[in-house]
């Protein structure tokens, strides 16, 4: 089987570059990152000098997504042998069970850690992991609460929150997590969106006002958001078709929704040109708008 | 009066000026490993960093609470400051000021502190006082009164020297502050070679304790929110958006980079 340096033709400098960025843009292409780390490391190991240890940890992990036990022992080994009483390697040890699915050694595990550092993060966050894996929704979210009440700025905790109480539809406190991460991050334009469809699916003619504002908040950040364009047409018809608005809300309301309409075919029209059923998919364009036209019963 | 132009042997600057550059060079670099060794380790507890990220937290929300529905950012207010049971109203941390005598860790930081950096610069001072004795070494490029000369001219016991004349000792004291620069291209910030900051730490050193000010940090944030309000910048999101088309370069599966690399 060929190697990924012959496959892309590429010298092994630029593997450890693609790796440090997927490393910092924080990827989980996990099948990628193995074939290109695991040839990095079995091939050019002396050349990588102190970046190694980074990758191992990298590659381990992505080992573990795609159930390579082989390769994230030997990862491990590796680290444990150059780091031996290092909180950052017990967390990967613990990683390994959790995907043996041995629950409770993991968990006595990041206990000891805990003991040794309470302000060690890494082991509160892998025990929430592990209540999530067991399907306890309910207790990791209390868990996530409580850590969140002590480091309330941690992004990604909050974002997982967030995804916890979508999942058992509390949708209110689902919006007030992405509302911090908004805060924390106002240009990014994936929390608007996905705060937009929260409200959007809490209903009321008042989070529907609230999703309009925020698709559009996206899509002014981003105008590529296809799903904020969606959303944008889906939640102006919505208030369009609502029997108790005034005249010049309905009115307003219609004029963004044919707005939205024209740039999804403007954007259809674009993404076919050149081909030859451009004709035929415009056809079906319009028909997906108008079947998403809202009535209301 | 007219000043005689000296002229100075050119041996001077080969085996005194350079030397002495280089001395305070290396020692500089020497001080900055030996601190690096001898640094214990600071161990914050989980008060003090939650403490400072609820800091952080109230901070974002006084300059980004535009972004957030005016009922949330309301909401979030309430929470902090409300009269009775806010957050920054409530909270009130035990407050031990870190003197040097009650805190056995902050005395032998000192110490520490004290031997790597004074120490070494009296010793080498003195020494290059010792040897580099009884000639001139340079010449300040800007005059100086008289007042001076018993400070400058250490070895030089020439009554109508002009002040601006001075020996080997101040040029070092002048190398060890010049430096400074040099040692942030060469070690990056925060080095432990830093002298003159290290001194500045000292002398405001008390009123730098962060533990204490927790107190005080927390009403500047309350006061900080009271005076915020809220204005909402999604209020014409929509006129922003529709008033052009949107802009579709680069969206197509044609225009993307496929595979790896």
């Amino acid at each position: 089987m060929a190697s990924i340096s012959e496959l892309y033709d590429v010298t092994w400098e630029e593997m450890r570059d693609k790796l440090r960025k997927w490393r910092e843009e924080n990827y989980r292409n996990s099948e990628q990152i193995v074939d290109v780390g695991e040839e990095l490391i079995s091939e050019h190991a002396s050349k990588l000098g102190d970046d190694i240890w980074i990758i191992y940890e990298q590659v381990m992990i992505a080992a573990l997504d795609c159930s390579r036990d082989d390769l994230a022992w030997s990862c491990l080994q590796e680290l444990k042998r150059q780091f031996p009483d290092s909180h950052r390697v017990k967390r990967l040890v613990g990683m390994r069970l959790e995907a043996l699915e041995r629950y409770e050694d993991a968990n006595k595990l990041y206990d000891s850690v805990l003991q040794d550092d309470p302000t060690n993060t890494a082991a509160r966050k892998r025990k929430i992991s592990i209540l999530r894996a067991q399907g306890r929704n309910t207790d990791a979210i209390r868990e996530l609460n409580e850590y969140l009440e002590q480091f309330v700025g941690d992004q990604e905790a909050w974002h997982e929150l967030s995804e916890l109480y979508i999942n058992e539809h509390d949708y209110a406190k689902a919006a007030f997590c992405l509302e911090e991460l908004m805060m924390t991050n106002p240009h990014n334009h994936l929390y608007c969106e996905q705060y937009a469809e929260v409200k959007y699916t809490q209903g009321g003619m008042e989070n529907m006002e609230l999703a309009r504002k925020y698709f559009a908040q996206a899509l002014k950040l981003n105008n590529r958001n296809m799903r904020a364009l969606f959303g944008l047409y889906m939640s102006a018809s919505h208030i369009a078709a609502n029997t108790k608005v005034s005249a010049k809300v309905k009115k307003d309301n219609v004029k963004y929704a044919a707005w939205a309409a024209s740039q999804i075919n403007r954007a259809y029209q674009l993404a076919g040109r050149g081909k030859k059923e451009n004709k035929c998919s415009m056809k079906a364009v319009e028909e997906m708008l108008e079947s998403m036209h809202i009535t209301m019963s | 009066m007219a000043e005689p132009e000296l002229l100075l042997d050119s041996n001077i600057r080969l085996w005194v000026v350079l030397p002495i550059v280089f001395i305070t060079f290396l020692v500089g670099v020497i001080r900055h490993y030996v601190s690096i060794l001898l640094q214990s380790d600071k161990k914050l507890t989980l008060e003090q960093v939650s403490d400072s990220q609820v800091l952080i937290r109230s901070r974002i929300l006084r300059e980004n609470g535009k972004y957030i529905p005016k009922q949330s950012f309301l909401m979030r207010k309430f929470y902090f400051n409300n009269q009775d049971d806010g957050f920054f109203k409530k909270t009130k941390r035990k407050v031990v000021p870190p003197s040097p005598m009650t805190d056995p860790s902050m005395l032998t930081d000192m110490m520490k502190g004290n031997v790597t950096n004074v120490l070494p610069m009296i010793l080498i001072g003195g020494w290059i006082n010792w040897t580099f004795s009884g000639f001139v070494t340079t010449k300040v490029p800007f005059p100086l009164t008289l007042r001076f000369k018993p400070m400058l001219q250490q070895g030089i016991e020439l009554l109508s020297l002009d002040a601006s004349w001075v020996s080997s000792a101040s040029w070092y004291f002048l190398n060890v502050f010049g430096l400074r620069s040099m040692y942030s291209l060469i070690l990056g910030q925060d080095n432990g070679a830093d002298q003159s900051r290290i001194m500045q730490d000292q002398m405001s050193g008390a009123a730098m304790a962060m533990p204490a000010d927790t107190n005080k940090a927390f009403k500047a944030e309350w006061e900080a929110l009271e005076l915020t309000d809220h204005q909402w910048a999604l209020e014409n999101v929509e006129e922003d958006l529709m008033s052009k088309d949107l802009d579709l370069s680069g969206m197509f599966s044609k225009d993307l980079p496929s595979g790896i690399f």
